[in-house]
């Protein structure tokens, strides 16, 4: 939905207050908020699947409880009985200070992983009503530091991390040397155009170089756009639509610009599920071109035997499903198909797929450094899983899940390095025959 | 009375029964009660040696279908055996004594028998509170009886609707104050064969049971045999596939009603009513009320007279007409559309004056 700007507000009075935090609240009740809260039937069963509650047992992190404001508004305005407490005096009211207490609960504690949304008896969509609070924050003031830097140096550099095309310029000419291929940038008409993140731009440049063999060994025409790189969107993450659908535009008019078929996001979770669904809701019209996350490519290109690989990797590996790609997007079965290609010990965590267990940093908790000993302390499900099959080595496909897994097995003295699978299947290539 | 010294095996030759029939007997009687096979020599064995005993059959305030039903025999004179297996000492429609010997009978065979026989009681009886005159017998008041005759019975068996649940006779407004004999027994052994009339074959069966296995069969809360009682009448009907389709009789004339469908929607009980009569049938087998097109009445259940019209449905309100329920469902509609209107009004009002958010404005904050 494009934003409705109302000529009537004084520009002046542009300032985050309890007040517009009420009416953003107010904006974002519909039928489906109003069937959640009216189900809930108070079991507790989402506190028992949310990392931040057991890893820390304090009930206050309780899923549901964190719609607290959000169901407060609800009740008072759009009930009957709400409304009859109120005229009694006996309803609660969400003041500033509630939804200063609530910051951190909203934010802080909660990754969005969806594993609430999931186990729910009623089928209530708890981490998607979590997203619709974030409105309300924001625009009453309550968004942690962090974040809000990394939307607004999105909004203004082009990426949450202040990264430039000149970084992602000299990346590019260590890729070409390294490979002695040719990254593509701005070509019109091609089959995909790339996308990626800030973080695998710095920390992660091996994403960059593996694609660009893959694509090479695979035949595919491909592209980087310098009118735009950055898949990620700090907007999704604080919880705001108007800076959501900026970036998500930036993304749409580079693509169009360029004439791509499909569009690729990288090695992310939330980039994926922010252009892939949230997306054309945000701008309210229909991509003219598709979304996909790499491994859905790769898997793809391995289906129509595009890929050749030789050789296994021979220790014992494991993987880790990030949240947005298997249990919000369905995105499950690919990751394993290309594992099979290249490792020879593939080992699965005790849940995974559907079920598996976030990382603790996604949903803006790792922007957010406030938030830095909870995101340890969610950090201590993912590691009881990888104790339970102890692996040699993690794989995953979400440059946040990674450093996620890096710094906390790190912090654990887990010997135990983490890689990207794109970089995994890029190792395997057999060599393409020179032209005799 | 020389035949109380004969067993029952020695008594039936005596009266030319042959092996073959009393086994056949037997074997009708497990298979009904739902017993193993593997009882019926077992029973065979208990019969022939079991001691006919003497029964007291206690008429009350009644119509007489219960002993006409008993008397409507199926299957090889089966009831007619049982009632050559027992010793009916007292009965007073099927006893040829009358008047002072046939209640000398009756205080003969209580004497006798003390702590041993089988007091059957047909018909409710006006209860120890109401006005006594309301059904006597040779002057004695029906309460008066039934509590001098269950003194010395071993176990009390209450034969139809009326003597079990109260019947007909104590229906609103219940002018003789008639109450169910479980109401007023309570320290012996009791089974209730409820119907109104019950099955022949489920009066017949409860008798073999106690007879060759010297107690009471397994009983349902009501004090019922579950081998008789146990299912409803909806759950083995033969008309249920149509239910389950949701192909229903609507009138009795109609296209349903000829082609046999559910007559749920006539009012049929049978989805709360326990009884045989699915399974067993009427008049030696030949049918029952369902098959013959009319719904089940719900006679085996307690209050079935006072459970609203025979011909209402079930589940739906028999005091609302369908003029009220929809003026009262489109007045919900109304009011839930209003709301839902105002609710929507509400966050769209929300929607339109909610700023939107710049990254400006976000970094005046940090």
């Amino acid at each position: 939905m494009s934003p409705i700007v109302n000529p009537a507000v004084n520009p002046e009075a542009t300032t985050f207050n309890l007040e517009r935090g009420l009416a953003a609240f107010r904006a974002e009740i519909d039928g489906p908020v109003a069937a959640f809260f009216s189900s809930c039937v108070h079991c507790g069963i989402c506190a028992q699947s949310c990392p931040f509650y057991l890893e820390t047992g304090d009930p206050k992190y309780t899923p549901i409880l964190k719609l607290e404001p959000l169901r407060l508004v609800w009740e008072s305005e759009f009930t009957l009985w709400g409304k009859i407490k109120g005229a009694l005096g006996l309803q609660r009211k969400v003041t500033d200070a509630m939804l200063a207490e609530w910051e951190e609960l909203i934010y802080d504690s909660c990754s969005m992983c969806g594993r609430c949304s999931m186990v729910c008896p009623v089928g209530n969509d708890i981490q998607a009503m979590v997203r619709k609070s974030r409105e309300g924050m924001v625009a009453a003031g309550h968004a942690p530091e962090g974040l809000a830097g990394a939307a607004v140096r999105a909004v203004k550099t082009g990426s949450p991390m202040g990264l430039q095309w000149k970084t992602l310029q000299v990346q590019i000419e260590h890729v070409q040397t390294s490979s002695g291929l040719t990254v593509p940038v701005d070509q019109p008409g091609v089959d995909y155009l790339v996308m990626l993140s800030s973080m695998e731009v710095i920390n992660f440049p091996e994403y960059l170089e593996a694609i660009t063999k893959i694509f090479d060994h695979a035949g595919v025409t491909w592209t980087l756009s310098t009118q735009c790189f950055e898949a990620t969107n700090a907007g999704i993450q604080i919880g705001n639509k108007d800076i959501a659908a900026l970036l998500v535009e930036r993304v749409v008019d580079a693509a169009v610009k360029l004439g791509v078929k499909n569009v690729i996001s990288p090695e992310c979770g939330h980039a994926y599920t922010a252009i892939r669904w949230e997306g054309p809701n945000l701008i309210g019209r229909r991509y003219p071109f598709r979304v996909f996350h790499i491994i859905e490519v790769l898997d793809q290109l391995r289906a129509q035997g595009r890929i050749t690989t030789e050789g296994k990797e021979l220790d014992r590996l494991s993987l880790h499903d990030p949240c947005n790609l298997a249990r919000k997007s369905g995105v499950i079965q690919q990751q394993r198909n290309l594992m099979d290609l290249v490792a020879d010990q593939f080992v699965e965590l005790p849940e995974h797929g559907r079920f598996q267990w976030c990382c603790g940093a996604g949903g803006g908790v790792s922007s957010n450094e406030r938030a830095e000993p909870l995101k340890l302390a969610a950090f201590k499900r993912k590691k009881a899983q990888i104790e339970a099959v102890e692996p040699e080595r993690m794989v995953t496909m979400c440059a946040t899940c990674r450093t996620q897994l890096e710094e906390g097995l790190e912090h654990f003295n887990m010997d135990i390095p983490v890689v990207g699978l794109t970089e995994l299947i890029a190792d395997h290539l057999v060599d393409k025959e020179e032209p005799a | 009375m020389t035949a109380k010294k004969h067993s029952v095996g020695e008594h039936l030759r005596d009266q030319g029964v042959s092996r073959r029939a009393f086994l056949k007997f037997c074997t009708a009687s497990a298979s009904l009660m739902a017993l193993p096979p593997g009882l019926i020599p077992a029973m065979a064995a208990a019969l022939e040696q079991a001691r006919r005993p003497s029964v007291i059959w206690l008429s009350f305030q009644e119509c007489t279908g219960c002993t006409e039903s008993l008397t409507r025999s199926h299957a090889p004179t089966v009831e007619d055996l049982i009632l050559e297996m027992i010793s009916l000492d007292y009965h007073h429609t099927l006893q040829a004594a009358a008047g002072e010997a046939a209640e000398a009978a009756r205080e003969q065979a209580m004497k006798d028998n003390f702590g041993n026989y089988l007091l059957i009681v047909d018909g409710s009886l006006p209860g120890p509170d109401a006005n006594p005159g309301y059904s006597t017998i040779a002057g004695v008041s029906n309460y008066a009886m039934l509590m001098e005759a269950v003194e010395g019975a071993a176990a009390v068996i209450a034969v139809g609707t009326c003597a079990a649940f109260g019947g007909l006779p104590e229906a609103a407004p219940n002018p003789t104050g008639a109450v169910a004999v479980m109401d007023l027994i309570k320290d012996k052994p009791l089974v209730n064969v409820s119907g109104c009339p019950p099955v022949p074959m489920v009066i017949s069966g409860v008798l073999a049971h106690y007879l060759a296995f010297g107690r009471l069969p397994e009983l349902d809360e009501y004090h019922r045999p579950l081998a008789f009682f146990g299912q409803s009448i909806h759950d083995r009907c033969y008309r249920r596939p149509f239910y389950d389709k949701g192909l229903f009789a609507e009138t009795f004339d109609d296209e349903g009603a000829r082609a046999g469908w559910c007559l749920y929607r006539l009012g049929c009980k049978g989805p709360s009513t326990y009884n045989a009569c699915a399974t067993m049938r009427w008049n030696a087998g030949t049918s029952w009320p369902i098959e013959a097109g009319h719904p089940c009445l719900g006679c085996s259940e307690p209050r079935f007279w006072d459970a609203g019209s025979f011909y209402a449905p079930l589940s739906v309100p028999t005091d609302l007409s369908s003029t009220q329920v929809l003026t009262a469902g489109a007045a919900g509609a109304l009011v839930g559309g209003t709301v839902a209107t105002l609710a929507r009004r509400t966050v769209e009002t929300a929607a339109a004056s909610r700023q939107p958010v710049t990254a400006d404005e976000l970094e005046q904050t940090l």
